[in-house]
């Protein structure tokens, strides 16, 4: 679709930045939406949802922990120039995006703002904490923010997602309404070939670390028979370890997850004592070589859950 | 939770969902104490027991328009308690072109580690070149503007006026004692590491009449008295050094393997200050000059290590004279963290001086506590 070069509420300021600021206008797409996602996977998503009238950038990486990021230069100069914010909320990225907002001056993307986008916030999570305090570890009171790994939730959070970038975007209502429609087409059809695939692993019991699996696993129908955090945030012990080793002696497990980003000595530890198979899986978009999108990644950790199990 | 902030809540239940991150007033303590084997030169921690940047913090935005932060502090030093406002500010949301108002009581800008909270330091103290020049961290009352240029890379500058009085020597009838100019520039090398630079100008109006007696060497109130001088002076954070002009040139590099820095992270930070026109007595080339040098690596998710190495040069006025002083200093530290919200340390400090008291090598035990609201990941 060519694009057009009508001005958008969106783009005024940076149409006037163009004229105070010398040097702004060079290499700014003149017409796309400035997406800034928070994870990999949500960048994915505008971009599905988008195609040429968004121009996505993550602001972390798939080896990247988003718990623990820091507002750094490069960031901030992102979130000066984003349209719209895409991130994960539920206290998740707590500690580094209310900063980034407020170093990036940029008024479009701050709370409350159309230009603010929580995907979280259009979901149910699990694991809400009827009461929390820190001696139960980093827990969030919003609930489990880990939410991108239940492709029925996704649906819900793309038609969402979709409806912000109409309001935002109300030229190409129709663009994105299209793209929206083929997305989810394409993704309730996704999903039933992943849940006929995923039958076997019904009822099975995984070790995790940490819950940033809770998702994929309350889809897949898989229990989790252990933490291998003492604590949500806290890496883990010895004695927890040793704990857990005996709870697999006397019910056994069937894996052991970690994302790929996290440290495997723990799950290594109990993986050669158990002779549980130890599933190193991608968390995200970009997490491995087949997980280049969204359907590549729910792939990828199918069919390793699938040989592992 | 308080009323305060039950009240606070309640009033943002009227908003729409997505407004998670600012649902109540961010109430956030920093419990900070320490063990210290002895005196340090340039130090007013003494030795024993006591209590470091004790804090208690409330920020949340006021309208759409406007943010707020009150942030007080106590202290105990041999088993006098006294507390600080340390903080009372406003910000602005967001102006038009990247522009940002700041008023109240602030940490000023100048420098790297002086807009920080200490709290979020890797070492137990700042270094020598910011104890003696910036009273561990110089903050003050008045405004600032700053605004994030619209390059391609970061470039923020900014500019800051302030009352003055709480630098040494400063003139407390002045409306505007103390200005301060910053540019800050950074930006990513490689998915893996990032750095940052800056360089800062303070313009200090000098009191003189009080710089050129050697008891008035701090503020005029009695609350000061240069480091060095016999114990049992009052506390206070006033830069026992000043001239009028002091300069600042601060760096800072980061590394982490693909840019997670949940196990591992290398961080190298340095700075260079200057000091000149230190007074009516001072002769042609009289300055302070200091710097420092650090290195922290943090090699599992709770442990990390440092070492950093700094030299403070200075000239403290006596009569119409001055003496040089110096200092050199060297510090270790090994940090344990069980969560992300508490720190142990325990850091040995070498220190080797010429004209100043106290120079010891001492060893410090420290815990810094974070209670309530999740801080900030500044970098």
């Amino acid at each position: 679709m060519p694009s057009s070069h009508r001005p958008r509420a969106g783009h005024r300021a940076l149409l006037l930045c163009a004229l105070a600021c010398p040097g702004i206008g060079i290499g700014s797409a003149h017409a796309a939406l400035n997406v800034l996602a928070c994870e990999p996977e949500w960048r994915a998503l505008a971009e599905a949802l988008g195609s040429e009238h968004v121009r996505a950038r993550s602001a972390t990486n798939a080896f990247q922990d988003p718990h623990h990021i820091e507002a750094r230069p490069s960031l901030i100069v992102k979130a000066r120039d984003a349209d719209i914010v895409f991130c994960t909320g539920a206290e998740l990225e707590v500690g580094w995006l209310p900063l980034l907002l407020e170093k990036s001056g940029n008024r479009r993307i701050q709370v409350g703002q159309p230009g603010h986008f929580l995907a979280a916030s259009e979901v149910e999570r699990l694991e809400v904490p009827v009461s929390a305090d820190r001696s139960q570890g980093d827990v969030h009171a919003d609930g489990n923010p880990h939410v991108h790994l239940d492709p029925h939730r996704l649906l819900k959070i793309a038609a969402a997602f979709s409806e912000r970038l109409q309001a935002i975007d109300p030229e190409h209502t129709e663009h994105y309404r299209r793209r929206l429609d083929a997305f989810s087409s394409e993704w309730v059809a996704a999903i039933d070939a992943w849940e006929a695939k995923a039958e076997p692993l019904r009822g099975t019991r995984a070790i995790v670390h940490h819950r940033n699996w809770s998702y994929l696993l309350d889809w897949l129908q898989v229990d989790v028979a252990g933490d291998l955090e003492p604590r949500p945030g806290i890496p883990p012990t010895s004695g927890h370890l040793a704990d857990l080793l005996q709870d697999t002696r006397e019910r056994p497990s069937d894996i052991i997850l970690v994302a790929n980003y996290q440290d495997p000595k723990g799950a290594r530890w109990l993986a050669e004592r158990s002779d549980i198979p130890l599933l190193e899986l991608p968390f995200t978009v970009g997490g491995s070589e087949d997980a280049d999108n969204l359907r590549g990644l729910y792939d990828a950790i199918l069919s390793i859950l699938l040989d592992g199990a | 939770m308080t009323a305060l902030a039950t009240l606070a809540a309640s009033a943002w239940l009227a908003l729409p969902a997505g407004t998670a991150l600012a649902s109540e007033i961010g109430i956030s303590v920093v419990l900070d104490g320490f063990y210290t084997s002895g005196e340090s030169a340039l130090s007013e921690r003494g030795t024993g027991f006591g209590l470091g940047h004790t804090e208690l913090s409330l920020h949340a935005p006021v309208d759409d328009l406007f943010t707020g932060r009150l942030t007080t502090v106590l202290e105990s030093h041999g088993g006098a308690t006294e507390l600080e406002l340390e903080e009372a500010f406003l910000d602005t949301v967001a102006l038009p072109f990247g522009l940002g108002v700041r008023a109240g009581r602030f940490l000023s800008q100048v420098g790297y580690l002086n807009a920080r909270h200490t709290h979020a330091d890797s070492f137990a103290e700042r270094p020598a070149v910011y104890r003696a020049l910036l009273g561990t961290h110089y903050f003050d009352d008045g405004a600032r503007l700053d605004a994030l240029l619209a390059t391609p890379f970061f470039w923020r500058i900014g500019v800051e006026a302030f009352e003055g009085a709480s630098l040494a020597g400063g003139e407390e009838d002045d409306d505007v004692g103390v200005v301060t100019l910053k540019s800050t520039w950074g930006g990513d090398l490689s998915a893996s590491s990032s750095w940052q630079a800056g360089v800062s100008y303070l313009r200090h109006r000098l009191d003189v009449t009080a710089e050129a007696e050697p008891d008035k060497t701090a503020r005029t109130d009695g609350a000061g008295g240069a480091p060095g001088d016999e114990h049992g002076h009052a506390h206070s954070h006033d830069a026992a050094y000043s001239g009028e002009n002091l300069y600042v040139l601060d760096a800072i590099w980061k590394w982490a393997p693909r840019g997670n820095a949940r196990a591992r992270q290398l961080a190298v930070s340095g700075e260079y200050l200057y000091v000149d026109e230190l007074g009516e007595n001072a002769a042609e080339g009289d300055a302070h000059e200091g710097w420092y040098a650090a290195a922290v690596y943090r090699f599992g998710p709770q442990w990390s290590a440092g070492v950093r190495h700094g030299e403070v040069d200075l000239r403290q006025a006596h009569g119409d004279h001055f003496h040089g002083q110096s200092l050199r200093e060297t510090d270790l530290m090994l940090t344990w963290a069980r969560s992300h919200f508490s720190q142990l340390r325990l850091q040995v400090s070498l220190q080797d001086a010429d004209g100043l008291t106290d120079a010891n090598d001492t060893l410090t035990l420290q815990y810094v506590m974070t209670l309530g609201a999740h801080g900030a990941h500044a970098f």
